[in-house]
């Protein structure tokens, strides 16, 4: 049961986006609540596979059409595999969580919208794309899941086709994603070339016996590609255009979810199950530090002057890709090390806390452009008054990301600080002037927030029903997730990096036959 | 030696924030705008901003601006640092992939040798 449960995760947002054309003939309702069902399903599935993965400590493999993934009378795999260790389990969890909740958060906040059938069809694949890239074990497949995701947010960006401003992100999103997505496809297609397998477990013992020029250029190409996925600086600035121009739903899954899954996991398996024996870790450990140090600096400065609420919170983004980079960039440089593992832990553990810190946010965010049609931070002043719970709520989110002690972000923020002053205190030093300037961000929108009412604000009031629900469930995450920081690092986070350090756990698996 | 918080750290790290927020605004109370107990008076300086003020002919405005200036002093003080960085956030799909072309290049280039 334990790999079929994997198979659920890929069927079960297929079906639902391919009949939501057909269900939506029976109304509007009827339409939202199968994207309910099925995004809730999903979760279900997605909960229960991080269990199982969570209380095994093994990994999970499935064989798309055999028992094996070795070939008949041979000893190497030539079938499509899905496997998920606990790193891929708790990206599942993050996926599947998220995007129902963007779900339930779009019944409220899309009902204005014409075109929702295409909308919950483009979502829930979206949410498809993210999880095959999760749980995959093929290089190709994972591009086949990379594009599908990655079309998904182009569309889903330029969804509301009445400005021009969704229309211009959405194309340049889609161009200059083209692009990166070409240069992963070459990657694969030299590595493919040179070493004639794609099954990543395969690969990694094939590049260790063999580690060749290829193999680099690849893995080259693998990172530029991936560095743009995830947003980091400088090729960050279609982040800044896309994420905003999206409906609020959709920021908050492509800010929280797509340059996770699509850029920094990604990334991160490629290095550590297909590489990690084959490159000088070292060398590749520093160029993720350089554009982790570039990416949190300038992220978190460009936030401070920006205006557009929503253009803030993608710049802030950025810089927290910025941490999350650092802390794989040390992983990779002091491999083999303590340091190198709580670098790689509390990367892991940012990248959960920040896919619930900036969907609340956006969600937030969603709610305010509800309420006064504007995104302008200087014509927001005075929300508090009119809006309390939402301005709690966004206090929550703000103090979160900036690392504030007892929440969330603190616990994983704490991890990355302290393992990259151990690392190098010069990066430490680095890391710290970024969290001062994303304070700096935050604490002009929560003034703006607290200040005297304007006369737009005054007509604002708080969102009710399926908008306010899915933002307390991530304010509450995040506060319950504050008050037992080291227990989830140590029974969750540090297990999932130590289970992605062990490649030699993740090929045996793959050809052991599981 | 990781991963080691004390709750109590927070708590008293908080309280001494307070202490010094409350000293802070003595201080500005003191040497605000004027001398008098009541009034324009007791309002404390804050990056040039008095959200009382309302300027003949931008009325629409009133209230609007508060939390504008608040980190006035942190930008004046980066502004070319500030200027560098907006210049290159041009909005152009050319230089978007001109970045690309330049990271896929220094990547390769460092790979090659040192990887």
């Amino acid at each position: 049961m334990n790999g079929e449960m994997l198979s659920y995760l890929i069927i079960v947002p297929l079906f639902g986006a391919f009949s939501m054309p057909i269900v939506s003939l029976a109304g509007r309702r009827a339409r939202g609540a199968w994207a309910l069902l099925i995004s809730g399903t999903t979760l279900a599935v997605g909960s229960a596979l991080f269990y199982s993965v969570w209380k095994s400590g093994g990994v999970f493999l499935y064989t798309l059409g055999a028992k094996s993934p070795l070939g008949q009378g041979v000893n190497f795999p030539i079938r499509i595999v899905w496997e998920v260790d606990l790193f891929g389990a708790i990206m599942v969890l993050m996926v599947t969580l998220v995007s129902f909740l963007a779900v339930l958060y779009s019944l409220s906040y899309m009902k204005h919208d014409t075109g929702l059938d295409k909308y919950y069809t483009l979502i829930i694949i979206l949410e498809l794309g993210m999880l095959g890239i999760a749980i995959t074990g093929d290089l190709f497949n994972f591009y086949v899941f990379l594009e599908i995701m990655s079309i998904a947010s182009y569309a889903l960006v330029a969804f509301r086709n009445d400005t021009w401003e969704g229309i211009e992100a959405g194309i340049k999103y889609m161009f200059v994603g083209s692009i990166a997505s070409s240069l992963i496809l070459l990657g694969i297609a030299l590595l493919y070339g040179e070493y004639g397998t794609l099954t990543m477990g395969y690969l990694a013992v094939k590049l260790t016996q063999n580690p060749t020029v290829v193999g680099k250029v690849a893995l080259a190409l693998f990172i530029a590609g991936l560095l743009f996925k995830s947003g980091a600086s400088p090729v960050h600035m279609w982040l800044t255009d896309a994420h905003p121009a999206a409906p609020s739903s959709i920021s908050a899954m492509l800010s929280g979810l797509v340059i996770k899954i699509g850029g920094i996991y990604a990334l991160t398996r490629i290095l550590f199950s297909i590489y990690e024996n084959s490159v000088n870790m070292k060398a590749v450990g520093w160029i993720i530090i350089i554009f982790a140090c570039i990416t949190l600096i300038v992220g978190n400065t460009m936030a401070v002057i920006q205006t557009d609420m929503k253009r803030l919170l993608a710049y802030s983004s950025v810089g927290q890709i910025g941490y999350i980079l650092l802390g794989l960039g040390i992983g990779l440089a002091a491999y083999g090390s303590q340091t190198g593992e709580i670098a790689l832990a509390g990367a892991i553990y940012h990248t959960f806390n920040h896919a619930l810190m900036k969907a609340l946010l956006f969600l937030i965010a969603g709610a305010v452009i509800h309420q006064l049609g504007t995104r302008n931070l200087n014509e927001l002043s005075g929300l508090a008054k009119t809006m309390p719970k939402t301005t709690f709520t966004f206090l929550i989110g703000a103090a979160a990301i900036i690392g504030m002690p007892p929440l969330n972000g603190f616990a994983s923020k704490w991890l990355i600080y302290e393992s990259s002053a151990v690392f190098n205190p010069l990066l430490g030093a680095i890391a710290i002037i970024g969290t001062a300037f994303c304070t700096a961000a935050y604490i002009r929108v929560l003034y703006t927030f607290f200040g005297r009412p304007s006369e737009r604000a005054m007509e604002a009031k708080d969102p009710e029903g399926t908008m306010l629900w899915p933002i307390i469930i991530l304010t509450v995450a995040i506060i319950v997730m504050g008050l037992f920081p080291w227990q989830i690092s140590d029974k969750v986070m540090i297990p999932a990096a130590k289970a992605l350090e062990n490649q030699m756990a993740y090929v045996s698996a793959l050809l052991g036959g599981a | 030696m990781f991963g080691y918080w004390d709750a109590l750290y927070f708590v008293l790290v908080f309280i001494v924030g307070l202490i010094l927020a409350y000293l802070l605004e003595l201080w500005a109370r003191r040497s605000g705008m004027g001398t008098r107990e009541i009034g324009d008076g007791t309002k404390i300086f804050l990056s040039g901003e008095d959200p009382e003020k309302v300027i003949p002919g931008f009325e629409h405005f009133e209230g609007h601006y508060t939390g504008r200036n608040i980190m006035w002093g942190l930008t004046y003080a980066l502004k070319r640092f500030f200027t560098v960085l907006r210049r290159e956030h041009t909005g152009l799909l050319t230089d978007y992939v001109s970045y690309l072309v330049i990271t896929t290049a220094f990547v390769l280039g460092v790979l090659l040798i040192w990887g």
